[in-house]
C-alpha cells in the first residue's frame, strides 16, 4: 500500500501543479489589487467638475446605492463605455463620476485649463452618453489613491451606508454587469 | 579597442545615470530617510504595470505612489508604515514581499517541505543500500567457496 502510494506521488504532483498552473492561465492578476472592498469610502472633500464653487464630500453621497465610474476623456476605454453606463442610468442606477486628470500632473502635461477640460467634458458626453448625476474633480488624485485606483476606467459599487461593496477594474460592459454588479446590487435591494 | 573603451565607458555613464535618476529629483533631511525611501520604490510593486516596481514606472499611478511615499517618509513615517498605508489601499499585490496568510502559505512551506522530502528520501535509500550491503564471515566462507568452484570448473574444461 505504502509502495504503491509513493508510486504514484508523482502523477499526484503534477496533476496539481496542472491545476494550480491552469488557473494561473485563465484568472485575472487585476482582481487581486483591491484593498478596500469592504470598508466605507474614505473621507474627501473636493470640487465639482463643472462648478468649482460646489464641493462634494463622503456625507453628501450616503443615503443610496451608487456606483463610482473613474474616468478621463483621454482614457479610451471610458468612452466606449459611456453609452451602456447610459443605459444603465435609465434603468435606475445612481452613477456618480470620479474625473481622473492627469494634465493637471507637471509630469504629464504642459499646461492644464480647467475651462478647456470642462468643455471637453461636455462635448465628449454629449457625444458619447451622459451617465452622471455629477462628477467630482480629483486634481491631485488623492481619493483616486486612497481607494487604491491604478487607472482608468475603475467602478465602485457603494451601498447606502457608504460600504464598498465591489471594485471592478476595467470597463463596464452587458457581460460583467450581468456576472458581477447584477446580483451583488440585488443582494442589496432585497 | 580604443572604441571598446569608449562605449563601455558611455554605457557605465548610462547605467549610473538611470541607478541616480530617482534620488536626483529629491531631496532629504537625512541618510537614513533617503535610504528608507530607496527601499520602499524598491519593494512596491506598481498596481497598474504588474511587473515593475514603483521606481522603474512611469505609470501615472507609480508617480503618485512615489509622491505619496517620499511625503511620508518626510513627514518621518516608518517603512512599515507605508508598506501598511498602501497595502490598506491596494492590497497585498503592491508590496514585492507577500505575507503569510492563508492563500500564500503555500509559496512559504512548499520550499521547505520539498527540501525535507528530498533529503529524506535521500537519507532513506542511503540506509536501504547499505543495509543490503552487510557482510557475514559466512557469506565470506560461501564467497571463497564459489571462487574454488568456478575455478575448478575452468581448469576441467
Amino acid at each position: 500500500m505504502n509502495k504503491k502510494f509513493l508510486g504514484l506521488a508523482p502523477l499526484l504532483i503534477f496533476v496539481l501543479l496542472c491545476v494550480f498552473l491552469y488557473q494561473g492561465l485563465f484568472g485575472n492578476p487585476r482582481e487581486l489589487q483591491t484593498g478596500r472592498l469592504g470598508q466605507t469610502m474614505p473621507a474627501f472633500e473636493l470640487p465639482d467638475l463643472m462648478d468649482e464653487q460646489k464641493r462634494w464630500t463622503d456625507q453628501d453621497l450616503l443615503g443610496e446605492v451608487y456606483l463610482l465610474n473613474v474616468w478621463g476623456t483621454w482614457c479610451p476605454t471610458c468612452i466606449a463605455e459611456l453609452g451602456y453606463l447610459t443605459e444603465l442610468r435609465e434603468q435606475g442606477v445612481r452613477i456618480i463620476g470620479l474625473y481622473y486628470e492627469q494634465a493637471y500632473d507637471p509630469d504629464f502635461g504642459d499646461q492644464f485649463d480647467i475651462n478647456y477640460l470642462r468643455t471637453d467634458v461636455q462635448q465628449m458626453l454629449a457625444r458619447a452618453g451622459d451617465p452622471y448625476q455629477f462628477n467630482i474633480l480629483d486634481l491631485e488624485r488623492t481619493l483616486a489613491l486612497d481607494l487604491g485606483v491604478s487607472g482608468a476606467p475603475e467602478t465602485f459599487l457603494v451601498d447606502k451606508n457608504g460600504k464598498i461593496i465591489l471594485h471592478h477594474t476595467g470597463d463596464i460592459n452587458p457581460r460583467v454587469w450581468r456576472s458581477k454588479f447584477a446580483p451583488a446590487i440585488q443582494e442589496l435591494q432585497p | 579597442m580604443k572604441k571598446l573603451m569608449l562605449a563601455l565607458a558611455l554605457l557605465a555613464g548610462l547605467w549610473s545615470l538611470s541607478a541616480n535618476a530617482v534620488e536626483d529629483k529629491y531631496q532629504f533631511k537625512d541618510a537614513e530617510r533617503e535610504q528608507t525611501f530607496k527601499e520602499l520604490v524598491q519593494e512596491l510593486r506598481c498596481p497598474k504595470c504588474q511587473n515593475q516596481n514603483i521606481a522603474d514606472s512611469d505609470a501615472v499611478v507609480a508617480k503618485d505612489l512615489r509622491d505619496r511615499v517620499l511625503d511620508m517618509v518626510h513627514e518621518g513615517k516608518s517603512k512599515q508604515e507605508v508598506i501598511d498605508f498602501m497595502i490598506d489601499r491596494y492590497g497585498y499585490f503592491v508590496h514585492y514581499q507577500p505575507p503569510v496568510t492563508p492563500a500564500t502559505i503555500v509559496l512559504w512551506v512548499m520550499p521547505v517541505v520539498i527540501l525535507v522530502l528530498g533529503f529524506g528520501f535521500i537519507v532513506f535509500r542511503q540506509k536501504k543500500a547499505a543495509r543490503k550491503q552487510s557482510w557475514s564471515p559466512e557469506d565470506e566462507q560461501k564467497l571463497a567457496e564459489l571462487i574454488k568452484q568456478s575455478q575448478r570448473k575452468e581448469r576441467t574444461s
